[in-house]
């Protein structure tokens, strides 16, 4: 296995650049980081949504993650392979492709976490907003979201984690991420598939459970340090 | 452009066939490896309440590995790389008895165990050592407290996480095509590249999939309210 | 009935009980008293082995409780224990809270329990609440449901860990009452409480505990109003 990594660590780590695009480990941080950042606006418009009083708001966006989490990841992959070249107008590449289905997907699981967030904060908050006269959109924005997200932050990182694991599928569509690197070195090499796969299964597991880790650690300190309703502090 | 969505076109015939098979293969393939998340699940969590370090050790290990390594790197592996390693009989049977759904089962089932046997543990933990403490005091004893007051409640409140693990397990049986198992998305994709009507295609296989995991999301739904204790 | 034999009990480098000794009569109410961390909820709990002690013997009706020969889950289901947070089992409604033990431990039927069951459950008058979930039930009326679900066993012994300390106030009355009418049909029982009145009225016997010993016994009479022990003298000043 060690030989392995020796001969094709480059291919691993950044694909075949600067003979090719940028692939490996690389592409899958940058897919994996854009897609989820990307779909933070759309995760907040959705939660938002859901939370409001309107049923014209609440009830498309419902339907929205409702939907999102009733079919597989691949779908969405596949969807967006057919239909973003429709919609942009021109043919576009697996790691596009994969990023288009990454934010709709993650869209949708991020909003429930935020939905989650801004659900579990203290009822005095936003009262105590209202008695200072702010209206909707600066108690929304400066008091709850900053709060909520704070507090979500270890199930974001979580989050994070699984869009890792998800921009695996890229293999799918030939999109240059690590498993797809894999795959082309297993079938350079032909005979060495447990080392290969191996090698790929302990690369995702370093870096996952290191995030995951972080993500505990996380999780820690926020219950620790915030110590819960700062409401009612006993003097 | 001229495009006419017509899904009528490829419900007939040959490809009417595949879309069956393939969501009989998908709920084939789920429930086999559903049976084998939840038996190795309950046999993981038995396990891990053995108090016996290097056992608690091997068996976070194990739920560590399957939930940090992406579902389809772990079919890989079973697909690909497993099958060097057990002896040539083992292989030539496998081999011959549908290797692509059985490994697949395999991987899925084991990844499945994972989150079951966390959500197992966790329902029994949140249950108070003092109701264990309340029945051992009318005089049961430890696996009479354990059969008729702690595991009783303890499905109550696993039952809704592990409905979740269905719907997951149900929507992940897709990345089976990638290794070649003839499941609802490979369908898709042979009656696309047969038929080009690339939206029919896959219109039809999202309301399955819709419909299906609507159906698991309601039994979820019924589940929660059906066994969801009041706390006061 | 009961019998303590220098009892001693350490929680790893602190010592909880500190050498007690003393006995109980079939039929005596025996109250225990004291601060908190005295160690009267641990001497109490030692009687049905809820505690293990490490030196000293405890002994019901003769028998060493620790001594292998003993069938602990037998012994348990003589002894009635009820404890301070009440432990219901929360998935079962009160009646069958109460013929649990009835159907799986007496084998009884499902016919003869629910009679005996809604029987207890009248005796602490909860007759009407028998199909009541514990979450649907107040403070007071899940721990009488406490008290008839450990009756329903035919102990010989009542145990009582703290019954009302858990309670709001107005709903102590309730269950010293049903407390009291127990003590006056003869049970043997033991009670750790702060109840001064109940002590008072009820009790046979009371030790006063502190720091994992008994520093006073003696008749309610004797103890409340004769004070000798300084630390006693200082509790009850405390506790009118």
């Amino acid at each position: 296995m060690l030989q392995i990594l020796q001969d094709n660590w480059l291919l691993f780590l950044i694909g075949q650049y600067p003979h090719g695009p940028v692939g490996g480990l690389a592409m899958t941080l940058f897919m994996a980081t854009l897609g989820l950042a990307l779909s933070f606006p759309f995760a907040i418009c959705l939660a938002l949504a859901r939370l409001s009083p309107f049923a014209w708001l609440r009830l498309p966006a419902a339907a929205v993650t409702h939907t999102v989490r009733g079919l597989p990841l691949l779908m969405f992959v596949f969807w967006a392979y057919f239909v973003a070249p429709l919609v942009i107008g021109r043919a576009i590449g697996g790691v596009e492709t994969l990023i288009i289905a990454l934010v709709i997907y993650e869209a949708s699981y991020l909003s429930e976490i935020i939905r989650a967030g801004i659900q579990g904060l203290p009822q005095g908050q936003v009262e105590a907003a209202k008695a200072l006269g702010l209206g909707y959109f600066p108690t929304t924005f400066r008091i709850v979201l900053p709060q909520a997200l704070h507090n979500m932050l270890p199930s974001m990182v979580s989050q994070f984690v699984s869009t890792i694991k998800e921009t695996s599928l890229g293999y799918v569509i030939s999109a240059n991420e690590v498993t797809f690197a894999a795959s082309q070195v297993n079938n350079q090499l032909m005979t060495k598939p447990f080392e290969v796969y191996g090698l790929l299964a302990l690369t995702y597991f370093t870096l996952c459970f290191a995030l995951t880790s972080l993500a505990r650690l996380l999780e820690r300190r926020i219950s620790t340090g915030r110590g819960g309703n700062l409401a009612a502090q006993p003097a | 452009m001229g495009y006419v969505f017509d899904p009528a076109a490829i419900l007939t015939g040959r490809y009417l066939d595949w879309f069956i098979w393939g969501t009989a293969t998908t709920i084939g393939l789920t429930i086999a490896a559903w049976v084998l998340g939840m038996t190795m699940g309950i046999l993981l969590t038995l396990v891990r309440m053995v108090p016996f370090r290097p056992l608690e050790w091997l068996v976070a290990l194990y739920v560590e590995f399957h939930r940090n390594v992406p579902l389809l790197v772990q079919i890989f592996v079973w697909y690909f790389a497993i099958p060097q390693l057990l002896p040539r009989t083992m292989r030539v049977w496998i081999n011959g008895h549908h290797s692509e759904f059985l490994l697949a089962t395999v991987a899925l089932g084991l990844a499945s165990a994972a989150y079951i046997s966390e959500d197992l543990r966790s329902g029994i933990r949140s249950i108070p050592k003092t109701q264990y403490e309340a029945a051992r005091s009318i005089g049961f004893s430890y696996l009479q407290a354990m059969s008729s007051v702690i595991l009783p409640q303890a499905l109550r409140i696993v039952i809704p996480p592990l409905i979740n693990q269905t719907l997951l397990l149900f929507k992940n049986t897709s990345l089976a095509m990638a290794i070649g198992v003839a499941e609802l998305t490979y369908r898709t994709r042979e009656v696309d590249s047969y038929t080009f009507k690339t939206f029919e295609a896959f219109a039809i296989a999202t309301v399955i999939y819709l419909a299906i995991s609507f159906a698991i999301m309601a039994a979820g739904n019924y589940a929660d309210r059906r066994f969801k204790l009041e706390v006061r | 009935m009961i019998r303590f034999d220098n009892v001693e009990k350490w929680f790893g480098p602190l010592q909880v009980l500190g050498g007690i000794s003393g006995e109980v009569e079939q039929g005596e109410v025996l109250v225990l008293l004291g601060p908190s961390g005295s160690g009267k909820s641990t001497l109490i709990r030692t009687v049905t082995r809820l505690e293990p002690i490490q030196r000293g013997h405890v002994l019901v009706g003769g028998v060493d409780v620790a001594s292998g020969a003993v069938d602990i889950n037998r012994l348990r289901q003589r002894v009635g224990f009820v404890f301070q947070a009440f432990n219901l089992f929360p998935h079962l409604t009160a009646l069958q809270n109460v013929t649990l033990g009835l159907e799986r431990l007496r084998k009884m039927s499902k016919v003869e329990a629910r009679g005996r069951g809604m029987l207890e459950l009248a005796r602490v008058g909860l007759a009407e609440k028998a199909d009541a979930m514990p979450a649907r039930l107040s403070g007071g009326q899940r721990q009488r449901v406490a008290i008839a679900r450990a009756l329903a066993m035919d102990p010989e012994i009542m145990l009582f860990d703290e019954p009302t300390s858990a309670l709001d106030p107005e709903m102590v009355g309730e269950v010293l009452q049903v407390m009291k009418s127990l003590a006056q049909s003869g049970m043997t029982m033991i009670a750790v409480t702060h109840e001064m009145g109940f002590a008072r009225e009820v009790a046979d016997t009371i030790w006063f505990l502190d720091q994992g010993r008994v520093v006073e016994s003696g008749t309610p009479v004797g103890v409340f109003d004769n004070p000798q022990h300084e630390r006693l003298k200082r509790f009850l000043a405390r506790h009118p």
